[in-house]
């Protein structure tokens, strides 16, 4: 899973669109929280040394508690849902309110880690990246909200699990 | 109703997602509107100063102009009055070529010399350079001492010569230079030698 992350994260797209957070949430929502965090901290942290954008260096921790904190979501989130497959109707568009949050909270958290290390206020450098955070929030926001229902039901019949 | 509480758990996180996002992209035109503002307020002083500067300087200009305006009249009335005086002057005036040899390599002409009309070679050659001359009552002539501070010496003297036009060679002065009056146009040399009447 963390190559297939890798993989995707190295391959050209645009900035701040990623397919990165969708894999980590849903290995969280299907093999568990512990996994999605850890898939998360994994992926974000072999990026760190192989993205176009050169080494992430002192952000790397930041961006791996950020990846983390998504996976994890993804099996706090499946635990909220229980054994109910009424939820399955109303996933798609809860996945996408939960990915804007999460995504949200990756991108300050990020952005806190920067500003830290650079010694410069927070706030400032959330607004300087407004932009690249709203790319970032949409894009998750549209990508969970078409794929993450399909992507459970395809793994979930790949490893014989239902919801 | 577990559902619907998530639902709207998540509904409310997008909100706040989206509230948040929105608050950052105000204060992101905030800080640059007052980027903009402060900008303005120093392009502004720059302008003002720049204008100053500017109508300054077109006073400046013009008041050149009115300098340079004038300055070309008083130009063209001196023009025309040493224009004038030219035309009167050059009735009184004629050129002639002074040669002035050292004996030493050192050469020096002094072509188209403006001397008086009626000048003789003396006066001419002191209008070009420093003469000693002896006047010698006997001769009723000047007989030449020193030019530029080089003086007779030993068989040395300042003898000078004319530019014959027929023959188109130097001849010996037979007179003082004071009693040899010069013609316009006329080519005349000194020379610092030991002299040779052969």
């Amino acid at each position: 899973m963390a190559a297939l992350c890798i993989g995707i994260q190295l391959t050209p797209r645009p900035p701040n669109v990623e397919f990165t957070s969708l894999i980590c949430f849903l290995t969280g929502f299907l093999f568990g929280a512990l996994f999605g965090a850890l898939l998360g901290a994994l992926t974000m942290f072999i990026n760190g040394f192989l993205s176009s954008w050169g080494f992430a260096g002192i952000i790397m921790p930041f961006q791996m508690l950020g990846m983390a904190l998504m996976g994890f979501a993804g099996g706090f989130y499946r635990k909220t849902l229980g054994r109910n497959s009424n939820v399955l109707e109303s996933l798609n568009f809860e996945s996408a309110c939960l990915a804007a949050f999460l995504t949200l909270l990756y991108d300050i958290i990020t952005n806190a880690g920067y500003a830290i290390f650079f010694n410069l206020p927070i706030i400032a450098v959330l607004i300087a990246g407004v932009w690249f955070s709203i790319i970032h929030v949409v894009s998750n926001t549209v990508l969970f909200g078409a794929a993450f229902h399909r992507l459970v039901k395809i793994v979930g019949s790949l490893v014989g699990e239902s919801l | 109703m577990k559902e619907t509480k998530r639902s709207f758990i998540m509904v409310v996180l997008a909100w706040i997602t989206s509230l948040f996002l929105v608050s950052l992209v105000g204060a992101y035109y905030y800080v640059e509107f007052q980027k903009e503002k402060s900008a303005n307020t120093v392009y502004v002083g720059m302008y003002n100063d720049l204008l100053k500067n500017y109508t300054s300087l077109l006073q400046s200009y013009t008041e050149l102009l009115n300098d340079y305006d004038s300055l070309v009249q008083g130009y063209e009335t001196e023009r025309q009055n040493l224009t004038r005086l030219l035309q009167q002057y050059e009735s009184c005036v004629m050129r002639v070529n002074i040669c002035i040899d050292y004996g030493n390599g050192t050469i020096l002409w002094y072509n188209q010399t403006i001397v008086p009309l009626g000048y003789n070679l003396l006066q001419a050659t002191r209008m070009v350079a420093q003469v000693n001359s002896t006047y010698w009552p006997a001769y009723q002539a000047s007989f030449v001492d020193a030019i530029n501070g080089v003086w007779n010496k030993g068989a040395y003297y300042w003898m000078w010569y004319y530019w014959d036009k027929e023959s188109k060679t130097w001849k010996y002065g037979d007179c003082g230079a004071d009693l040899y009056i010069l013609s316009d146009g006329e080519t005349v040399r000194w020379r610092y030698e030991i002299p040779n009447y052969g």
